[in-house]
């Protein structure tokens, strides 16, 4: 399509006419929006009202003012907690797709798989059902007579919303360490057997290694959604459930301060550009084939 | 050969279990109650004999009928709309030089890597800044931009992997450019096309975060439930999440089965 | 003597599929043994048989006496050099060599001197440090063979291991695996389906058909007496005649065939006459003569001269042969200079260069 010949004006307006759509488009609707927000986290909010004036003050907010600071830390602990449960589950899990035979696997991924495309709202909602202070899991215990009252902690809580992230986001996780097992040659576990190794010293040396971008990409992956969910906290933890998603969610609803809420967004997405980074660098002395 | 260790085995099959537990009780739970509505006695948990009255209620109730069909006309339109895009943007990666074709390839993932939220919040500052008032076309605009990677994603595997030959052998007996896209290329992608757009359409309908930010006054099926469970609780609600837990596990199951038919082409 | 390997009236199975039947080999203690066979007849499952990675239908697999069905692929004392080397790509040259005593539990500093020792032999000595990705072919292949021989196993199986290599690499590494055999004194059981390859390499050779033996022996002794069609075909070129035994003479056989009658020598005890067998000869023990010998051989007609490279091939066509094409080999010295296309010439050859075989299904195309 490019040749540096001179062409009929036809060809050169059609040429640019591709270019203009296929960059201008994604230009307009992706960055220009994403750079606007972060425009905005440095304008002043005066009486409701936004001024073109640049100011670090909705930054140093987040230090200084309020809860901020304290929710964003609890959130990130909250947020690894949930990613170090779920690799070590989606681990096993995919350990235990993968030992079985082909004919099985995909049967069986696809089962672990299908909630993903669940309606999101429906599985809080159903999780809620479930949790909750007379959700059925306590009623059943009570029926049973395991408990004779019901577990607060099951519903609003911080408990709550760790089970329900943790149950939300699980297939997230089991699908990239799935796929990177399936990447490991038949042979490889052939010969590591042939060589002497026992199943365990098998998944030590060879299994888990190999695994490993996939579980990185996992934990990312589960890290970055269950950070940046703001939803599932305010549906399971109430008034508890106040975490950094929502902080930033609220300042654009009730509190109506877009500049802080777009300062505190850009520390979201710093934080999340941070564990996909930091991925990275425990994943670059990886040797790729 | 499986090479046999039994305790490793019956330790991952116990978490397993555990696993698909965790995932499928509360759906079927929802599903189960949709039917046999809980009721309490004297404090006490019970069950009320079957009955469809949740599904009758829900036929009645005209917001959340009203939601789900602003849901339907959004995922139509923009997984429509979706497609043009990602097959437009395909060829320009095929096509079009190197660094250009990855520049447009960034911008165009950016949205689905991007935290829901970032995404959702930076399309509502934007539309703020051209004075485009929250609505329709504000969700279906947000919709379109958060699906058109998972599209994009889809037809470019398979564009990819039919290779320049088909187009070289199409152009070479004689056929135009035009001819060639029409007779050759499509047809080869058609089922990842479908595929796609289902899958787009898939999001799309059950797309939330992102729409909380650019709705507005407009509601459509995730955004009236979210609404209403705030509330509280509501028997309807059960029975249009069995609907819809019905409805998305045909449609997974119809690109799974796409998909595998793709690969197999 | 007791074998070290014997593999007793193996069967194999893939779902209604026969694969192997009745494969019985021995394999002692420190010969080359290659099985030779076309692509598909079963050599892989052999060897993934021997190395624990398959089940068998039937028959028992004896080690030194001791059947080893309940002995696990980590168990069995020998080692794998794979089709494709299955070299661990995220471990260095050394991990991968040292692994096999890794997992054994020995001390670190003997992995490191058996490493530095097993390297030397395969004339990697500098190369620990790299990734397989940062190899050759052929080096990958060493490491391979390093990796198999350092815990000193009693066999060494090798899957066409020479298969992805150049031509000159593919001498080279033959070279070096035979002498290798030689100086471990271990048994080494070898696949291909490359019948240069293996008389090059084999202290015995069985060639295996269709998941089953055809024949073994030393190199030379296939080459020079094969008794099946499908091994005369299969090692090296023959000319195969059919026709029915005239009459036998000791080892000297005499057989019609439409082209009259012609000499052959039986291996063994010979069919009874009457029974259908055909006439092997191969191409360089034909005798060609300007004008035909009465009474001996055959007359033909010239139907191409083929010149490759050191030798000449002579296609000729006999008019009671339709579809065959006789061969005769020369070399390319200026002897064959004379012969144009439709020349009649004679062919014959001494007895003792004619095999006799009984005829089987035909062989396949090779
Ligand atoms: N896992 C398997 N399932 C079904 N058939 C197989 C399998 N492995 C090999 N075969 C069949 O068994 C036969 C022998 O295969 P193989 O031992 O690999 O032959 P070779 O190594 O001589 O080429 C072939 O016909 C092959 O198609
Ligand atoms: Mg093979």
């Amino acid at each position: 399509m490019e040749t540096a010949t001179a062409r009929p004006w036809p060809d050169l307006l059609r040429a640019g006419l591709v270019h203009a759509l296929n960059l201008g488009l994604p230009l307009l609707f992706v960055v220009v929006p994403i750079l606007s927000f972060v425009a905005v986290s440095f304008w002043t909010l005066e009486e409701g009202q936004i001024l073109l004036i640049p100011t670090l003050a909705n930054y140093r907010a987040f230090f200084t003012e309020g809860s901020y600071l304290a929710v964003y830390l609890q959130t990130i602990a909250l947020s690894l907690q949930v990613t170090a449960v779920n690799l070590a589950l989606a681990t096993a899990i995919a350990l235990f797709i993968f030992r079985r035979t082909p004919r099985v696997r995909f049967l069986i991924l696809m089962s672990f798989m299908l909630p993903l495309f669940m309606s999101y709202i429906i599985k809080i909602y159903s999780i809620r059902s479930i949790l909750g202070q007379r959700g059925l899991l306590n009623e059943a215990m009570m029926a049973l007579g395991l408990i004779d009252q019901p577990i607060e902690a099951l519903l609003f809580s911080r408990t709550a919303i760790f089970i329900a992230l943790a149950v939300l986001y699980l297939p997230y996780a089991i699908l990239p360490i799935y796929l990177a097992l399936d990447r490991i040659p038949a042979n490889y576990l052939a010969a590591a057997a042939d060589l002497g190794a026992t199943p365990g010293q098998m998944l030590r040396d060879v299994v888990l290694p190999l695994g490993r971008p996939g579980m990185a990409a996992g934990a990312v992956f589960t890290f970055i959604l269950t950070f940046g969910d703001f939803v599932t906290p305010q549906m399971v933890g109430g008034i508890q459930g106040f975490t950094f998603g929502r902080i930033v969610f609220s300042q654009f609803g009730l509190a109506l301060n877009w500049p802080l809420g777009s300062a505190l967004a850009v520390i979201l997405l710093a934080t999340t550009l941070l564990a996909v980074a930091l991925a990275g660098l425990l994943l670059r002395r990886e040797h790729v084939r | 050969m499986r090479h046999k260790a039994p305790l490793i085995d019956a330790l991952l099959g116990l978490i397993a279990g555990v696993g698909l537990v965790a995932l499928y009780a509360p759906l079927l739970a929802t599903a189960a109650i949709s039917f046999f509505q809980v009721v309490r006695v004297r404090g006490a948990l019970g069950f009320a004999p079957f009955s469809l009255d949740p599904y009758a209620a829900l036929l009645a109730n005209g917001e959340i009928l009203a939601a789900l069909a602003t849901s339907l006309v959004v995922a139509a339109v923009a997984s429509i709309a979706a497609l043009g895009l990602a097959l437009m943007f395909a060829f320009y990666f095929v096509s079009a030089r190197r660094g250009l074709g990855l520049a447009m390839q960034t911008m165009v993932f950016l949205p689905f890597l991007l935290p829901p939220i970032i995404t959702g919040l930076s399309l509502l500052i934007a539309f703020r800044e051209i004075d485009l008032g929250r609505g329709l076309v504000t969700i279906i605009i947000a919709h379109i931009v958060f699906i058109v990677p998972v599209v994009y994603r889809t037809v470019l595997v398979r564009l990819q992997l039919l290779g320049s030959s088909l187009t070289e052998a199409s152009l070479d007996l004689g056929a135009s450019r035009v001819q060639t896209l029409r007779y050759v290329i499509l047809p080869q992608m058609r089922p990842a096309l479908i595929s796609g757009v289902l899958l787009a359409f898939a999001i799309s309908f059950d797309e939330t975060l992102i729409t909380l930010f650019v709705a507005g006054s407009q509601t459509t099926l995730p955004i009236r439930l979210w609404a209403m469970m705030r509330v509280g609780f509501v028997p309807e609600i059960n029975a249009l999440a069995t609907l819809i837990l019905l409805f998305t596990a045909v449609i997974t199951f119809a690109i799974g089965m796409l998909q595998r038919a793709g690969e197999r082409a | 003597m007791q074998p070290l390997l014997h593999l007793e009236n193996i069967s194999k199975r893939y779902g209604a599929v026969r694969v192997l039947e009745g494969i019985d080999i021995t394999v002692a203690g420190n010969e080359f043994l290659t099985i030779l066979g076309p692509s598909g007849s079963g050599k892989t499952t052999i060897l993934r048989i021997i190395g624990g990675f398959e089940s068998i239908d039937g028959g028992r697999l004896m080690f030194e006496g001791r059947d080893l069905a309940a002995v696990p692929i980590n168990r069995r004392p020998f080692n794998t050099v794979f089709q494709d080397y299955a070299l661990f790509h995220h471990m260095t040259v050394a991990e991968n060599v040292g692994y096999g005593l890794k997992v054994r539990g020995r001390p670190r500093a003997e992995i490191a001197t058996r490493v530095a020792e097993v390297m030397e032999t395969v004339g990697l000595a500098a190369f620990g440090g790299r990734y397989p990705a940062q190899l050759s072919g052929g080096q990958r292949q060493r490491v391979a063979l390093a990796r198999a021989i350092i815990c000193e196993p009693r066999l060494i199986l090798l899957d066409e291991p020479l298969s992805a290599l150049d031509v000159e690499l593919r001498a080279q590494m033959q070279r070096f695996l035979k002498s290798l055999q030689r100086r471990l004194g271990i048994a080494f059981v070898f696949i291909t389906h490359d019948q240069e390859e293996a008389i090059a390499l084999s202290d015995r050779i069985i060639v295996v058909n269709g998941g089953r033996i055809e024949q073994e022996g030393a190199p030379e002794q296939l080459y020079r007496r094969p008794h099946t069609p499908f091994t005369a075909a299969f090692l090296g070129e023959n000319n195969l005649i059919a026709g029915t035994l005239a009459a036998v003479d000791g080892p000297l056989c005499a057989v019609d065939t439409p082209a009259g009658r012609l000499a052959a020598t039986v291996d063994g005890p010979a069919p009874p006459t009457g029974s259908a067998v055909l006439v092997a000869v191969r191409p360089e023990h034909v005798r060609l003569d300007a004008a035909p010998m009465p009474g001996e051989g055959l007359t033909a007609d010239v139907a191409d001269v083929r010149f490759l490279g050191a030798n000449v091939m002579i296609e000729l066509r006999h008019a009671a042969l339709p579809g065959a094409l006789l061969k005769v080999r020369r070399l390319a010295d200026g002897s064959a200079a004379g012969l144009v296309a439709g020349q009649r010439v004679g062919l014959s050859w001494s007895a003792g260069d004619a095999a006799l075989l009984r005829a089987g299904p035909a062989p396949a195309a090779l």
